[in-house]
């Protein structure tokens, strides 16, 4: 069918990487460079008097204080529209409220300069508060506001109660639904917050062009909204900008915001006036710049007898920090999973997002998914037991699926679901996992104990949609024949390190039959790009390579157009293109006639030698729908009751990406977003002391994240890929980054449940807390 | 604790003599003579507590290639191992195999493959943590230490080696020359369970065991634990009361009364209680896994 499509080739960027030859922005050095670094606040709360700079100028270093960069309020997250845009942040904090947030900073022509230059800045602190760092007692009405008012877009609004987002809604008749069930689950749960565990800290390097353009190189996981914000935040206009493309070492949610750093080390070059770089180490990067959203919800849900689901309920309570990133968006995203999982007849919602004096959380892989559906599956789980239907059928029966409604990305993120591979997936799993031999916990005894367990769920390919929702989503691509018919693809989209940009590769060479080795992916900048907003919401196949494929589309027609010329063809639509495994390039031809045929490269070089001018295409694209990607996951695993241990026995994890572009790098999405899902199951998480500084887990030496040693075997862990198609996407593929990890939690829980009859509502579950459990408490 | 802006993991803040000394006579004055002079074997531990600004030095000197600190030797009714052999090394040794399999088996948990190829017996030791993997087998052995200095060699027992949490009787001037483990004619069982959060970790709980029976008896056992307690120990109350019993009433008990030679606190790898709860267990699994091996004796090879 394909000829590249569904096809393993080597990655564009695997020997640079392999051989440590790639340059990330650690990697970046600019001849003067001076090194920068941040002062941050050792207190959780307070008030910065007077910053003496004159030690550290001594030094030699430059110094930034507060006083030189603008007073200007932004939000460091430009996804959402400038109404919806929520912005309490500042460069540098006259008002830390976190430990760690910028107060100043310095650059200095050697590292142990600049670090000794931070030491002898002197900061006098006027006032140092009680942190609050409860999201429970924040919103007390004599709790001290950590913010009084912030900006709304344009517009001032007060701050009342810490709260920093409310979101409610509700549709049908919840009261008559709940009258209708005959079963009912009331459950709490709560999630803690996590590190990203990118493998690149974040950092920026900056220079000034000698004609005063600025340019940045930093871990993003956006290049132009990281233009556009430097140029809201500094005032210069967005063509003296390039933030320029650098591989990235991984971002998880971590960088789809411009992460403060590159703010502050645009401020140290601007006032330097000279090449700054500005990398956080490990320990800055988790401790002080960046974790997950802490949830505490509240699920109530219904059922009736014959087994269909009738009503659901979320209080959704998120701790989200000192600042805003996506504090409002990430209360409507909830809500769309919630809505998107099940047929509730009727369901009520209550949203916020709460202030505490901690570092500012942000998305991390599946934006609330993955902690929704625990939830959600929890409670499903428990119905079904409650009413003695299978599990599985429980969920068929009442998912939303081909037909319904999905919400994307929240409320205004709809779009009708067209491709749904459920049920294949269901059926597959459950047979290769074993299900029916699947028995209660009742009935287990001994010490190692096994279970097995589901959990269904999915998530949104990007964030378009038929209208023009609160959300910005539209993609570019430029793709250029050169004269000798190679190929170059030009985009803003940045590819985390999971192969997207491969993908698109691959989508262009299928499109005009050529081999993807011909198609070169060139690091650009935003001076050479049209816009793409993101790579969030695994979008980067969906969105980024139907770009792809429909710049690469315009470009087939032009070629068509010119082989029509040379073939002496009455109109390209005569003309038939097919790749050539001979010539190893693309032929095109009209059949039935052997000596009109000629190759892309022979067309590319009759157009630069006849003068026709150059064969390129630059679009710009939305999608107007945002399919769900759905994935089922079966787990089984194996629970030592005397220690508490948990350990994964086996995997099914089944996808439904429609089409799969990349058959072996989509199978590593699936094994990391297992990875990651089993390390917020029973893995870490990062907690505070009352000081509001972080505890223990102040290094990678005591956050663990679980080794290849700790997961499955492959010959444990099969990937099943669902037969669908979507319509919209590229070749009919979907998205799958975040679907992969979504159904993790909800999985490993269920089969915790089935091995030993106990379940627990607080994630991680780690051998402790699961020996509390199984004793009883203590 | 340190202020967090003078934490920065990229730079070792201090200006470092380094001193690669060509013999051991060398190094020990090197150390008596320099101010601030540290000893550095694989630095796996000093390089990170430099970092972290928790010791301060002013020269290192590098013992990690001195070939008189460099070896593993099988000597009449002993196994002396250089204080600079790598954990690598000790893992892979066929002497340790042969001899100490109790050793082998912890050298091989204690990090990972890069952390084994440099971190040493001696750094091992010296660090005096009390998850040090090497040490509870090296106590359950009733290993030797060799201490030299420019003042002379003193041998200390490993039991009276560690004074607490970091702390050791070592001295300033002091190189710890080898540790050397006396070898009895008869055969143990053994065996080493190190309990962690992810396979790539320091132990919240570790236990290792000696084992020998004799007619359905215990006829000796030594039990030694790892971070549950300020220093390695060895728990002789629990020894005492097993040998003599029955090995299914030895493990028992031995398993209930190794709560009263441990006094486990909360840290960041676990609490007090879970460490209680699973020293049991661990003292139990150990002791019987050693049964087994003691059982399966010569079959191991
Ligand atoms: C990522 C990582 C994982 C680790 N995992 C483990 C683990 O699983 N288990 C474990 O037990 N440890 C672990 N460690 C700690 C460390 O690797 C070991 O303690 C190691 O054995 C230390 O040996 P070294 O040669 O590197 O010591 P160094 O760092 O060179 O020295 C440590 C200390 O001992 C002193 N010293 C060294 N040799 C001598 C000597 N001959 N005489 C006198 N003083 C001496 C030094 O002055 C210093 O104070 C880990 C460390 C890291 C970084």
């Amino acid at each position: 069918m394909y000829n590249f499509v569904g096809r393993s080739f080597p990655r564009h960027d695997g020997f640079a990487k392999a051989s440590g030859l790639a340059e990330f922005t650690f990697d970046i050095e600019v001849p003067g460079m001076l090194y920068g670094r941040i002062l941050k606040s050792p207190y959780a709360f307070a008030r910065v008097g007077r910053i003496d700079t004159s030690s550290a100028e001594a030094l030699g270093a430059v110094a930034l204080t507060p006083d030189d960069v603008p007073d200007k309020l932004f939000n460091p997250r430009l996804l959402s529209v400038e109404e919806d845009t929520y912005k309490d942040w500042r460069v540098l904090a006259k008002v830390p409220r976190y430990v760690g947030e910028p107060i100043a900073a310095v650059a200095a022509p050697t590292e142990d300069t600049a670090q000794r230059a931070l030491e002898a800045l002197r900061v006098e602190f006027e006032e140092i508060y009680d942190p609050i760092l409860d999201p429970f007692k924040a919103t007390s009405p004599t709790a001290r506001p950590i913010h009084e008012r912030i900006l709304r877009g344009g517009r001032w609004v007060e701050v009342r109660n810490n709260i920093a987002a409310e979101l409610r809604y509700s549709e049908g008749y919840l009261e008559t639904e709940e009258e209708r069930s005959s079963v009912v689950v009331e459950r709490k749960f709560h999630v803690p917050r996590r590190y990203h565990t990118q493998l690149e800290p974040k950092g920026a390097v900056c220079k000034l062009e000698p004609d005063g353009t600025l340019v940045v190189w930093t871990t993003t996981q956006t290049i132009h909204n990281t233009k556009i914000l430097i140029s809201q935040v500094y005032g210069i206009p967005m063509n003296r900008i390039d933030v320029r493309k650098v591989p990235l070492g991984g971002g998880f949610g971590s960088s789809i915001h411009t992460n403060l750093v590159t703010l502050i080390a645009v401020g140290l070059c601007l006032k330097s006036r000279k090449p700054v770089k500005l990398v956080l180490t490990r320990e800055e990067d988790m401790v002080h710049d960046h974790v997950s959203f802490e949830f505490y919800m509240r699920v109530r849900a219904g059922a009736t007898k014959d087994g269909s689901i009738t009503f659901g309920e979320l209080e959704n309570v998120i701790d989200v920090g000192a600042h805003q990133v996506q504090a409002y968006p990430i209360l409507g995203t909830s809500l769309g999973w919630f809505i998107s999982l099940y047929k509730w007849r009727a369901v009520r919602y209550y949203g916020r997002s709460v202030y505490t004096n901690k570092v500012p959380s942000c998305a991390i892989r599946g934006y609330g998914a993955p902690e929704i559906t625990w939830a959600v599956e929890t409670v499903v789980d428990e119905l079904a037991e409650e009413l003695k239907i299978d599990p599985l059928e429980f969920r068929l029966a009442n998912y939303r699926g081909k037909g319904e409604i999905f919400w994307g990305q929240g409320p205004t993120v709809k779009s009708v679901i067209r491709s749904d591979g459920v049920p294949e997936l269901m059926a597959r799993g459950s047979e290769l996992i074993g299900w029916k031999r699947r028995e209660s916990p009742k009935v287990k005894t001994g010490r190692f104990r096994r279970g097995i367990g589901v959990g269904r769920g999915f998530h949104t390919s990007g964030a378009g949609g038929p209208l023009s929702g609160a959300i910005i989503d539209y993609t570019g691509a430029i793709v250029k024949v050169n004269e000798d018919g190679s190929v170059d693809y030009i985009t803003a989209l940045q590819d985390h390190g999971g192969g997207t940009l491969d993908a698109h590769a691959k989508i262009i060479a299928e499109e005009l039959k050529i081999p993807p080795s011909r198609v070169r992916i060139v690091w650009s900048g935003t001076s050479t790009t049209v816009y793409d907003v993101c790579t969030h919401a695994s979008r980067g196949v969906f969105a980024g390579g139907e770009a792809a494929r429909r710049a690469a589309l315009e470009v087939k027609k032009k070629v068509l157009e010119y082989a029509s010329r040379i073939l002496d063809a009455v109109s390209p639509e005569a003309l038939r293109i097919e790749y050539d495994r001979e010539l190893d390039d693309a032929a095109i031809f009209v059949e039935g006639a052997p000596d009109k045929r000629i190759t892309l490269s022979e067309v590319a070089r009759t157009a630069w030698q006849r003068n026709w001018g150059s064969i390129s295409a630059s679009v710009s694209y939305r999608a107007t729908v945002a399919p769900p990607s759905f994935t089922v996951y079966f787990v089984e695993v194996e629970v030592d009751t005397e220690t508490g241990v948990v350990r994964p026995i086996k995997v099914v994890a089944g996808a439904d990406v429609g089409t799969v572009i990349s058959p072996e790098l989509a199978a590593g999405q699936i094994h990391g977003g297992f990875a990651i899902g089993w390390s917020w199951a029973v893995g870490d998480e990062v907690s505070y002391l009352e000081n509001g500084v972080p505890a223990h887990r102040m290094s990678l030496a005591d956050y663990k994240l679980p080794t290849s040693m700790d997961l499955p075997s492959d010959d444990d862990f099969v990937v099943v890929f669902a037969s669908t198609y979507e319509p919209y996407g590229p070749f009919g593929a979907k998205g799958l980054g975040e679907a992969a990890s979504n159904p993790v939690i909800a999985a490993v829980a269920n089969a915790i449940y089935n091995a030993i009859g106990v379940r627990l509502y607080e994630i991680p579950m780690t051998p402790e807390r699961i020996l509390r459990a199984i004793k009883g408490g203590d | 604790m340190l202020s967090i802006n003078a934490f920065n993991t990229y730079r070792i803040p201090q200006q470092l003599k380094y001193f690669k000394p060509g013999n051991l006579q060398e190094a020990l004055e090197i150390l008596e003579s320099v101010e601030g002079a540290k000893v550095i074997a694989g630095g796996t531990d000093l390089v990170v507590d430099l970092k972290y600004r928790r010791v301060e030095a002013r020269a290192l000197v590098d013992i990690s290639r001195l070939s008189e600190l460099r070896f593993i030797k099988l000597g009449d009714g002993y196994v002396e191992i250089g204080s600079a052999a790598t954990i690598r090394e000790i893992a892979e040794s066929g002497v340790v195999k042969e001899k100490l399999p109790l050793l082998a088996e912890a050298a091989e948990s204690l990090g990972s493959w890069q952390i084994r190829n440099l971190a040493t017996v001696g750094g091992n030791l010296c660090t005096a943590s009390p998850a040090a993997d090497t040490a509870p087998p090296l106590l359950a052995y009733d290993a030797e230490l060799e201490l030299v200095s420019s003042r002379g060699v003193r041998i200390v027992p490993l039991g009276k080696f560690f004074t607490g949490p970091k702390k050791t009787v070592i001295e300033r001037a002091e190189i710890l020359r080898s540790v050397r483990v006396p070898l009895t004619p008869r055969t143990y069982g053994w065996c080493f369970i190190k309990l962690r959060r992810t396979s790539f970790d320091i132990a919240k709980v570790s236990v290792a065991v000696l084992l020998r029976v004799e007619g359905g008896f215990v006829a000796d056992v030594r039990i030694a634990l790892g971070s549950v307690a300020p220093t390695p120990v060895r728990a002789r109350s629990a020894e005492k009361l097993a040998i003599g019993l029955k090995f299914e009433d030895a493990v028992r008990v031995a398993s209930e009364r190794v709560a009263g030679d441990i006094s486990p606190i909360d840290d960041a790898r676990s609490t007090a209680w879970y460490r209680l709860q699973t020293s049991k267990v661990l003292v139990k699994d150990a002791m019987w896994r050693a049964y087994e091996r003691f059982l399966g004796a010569g079959a191991w090879r």
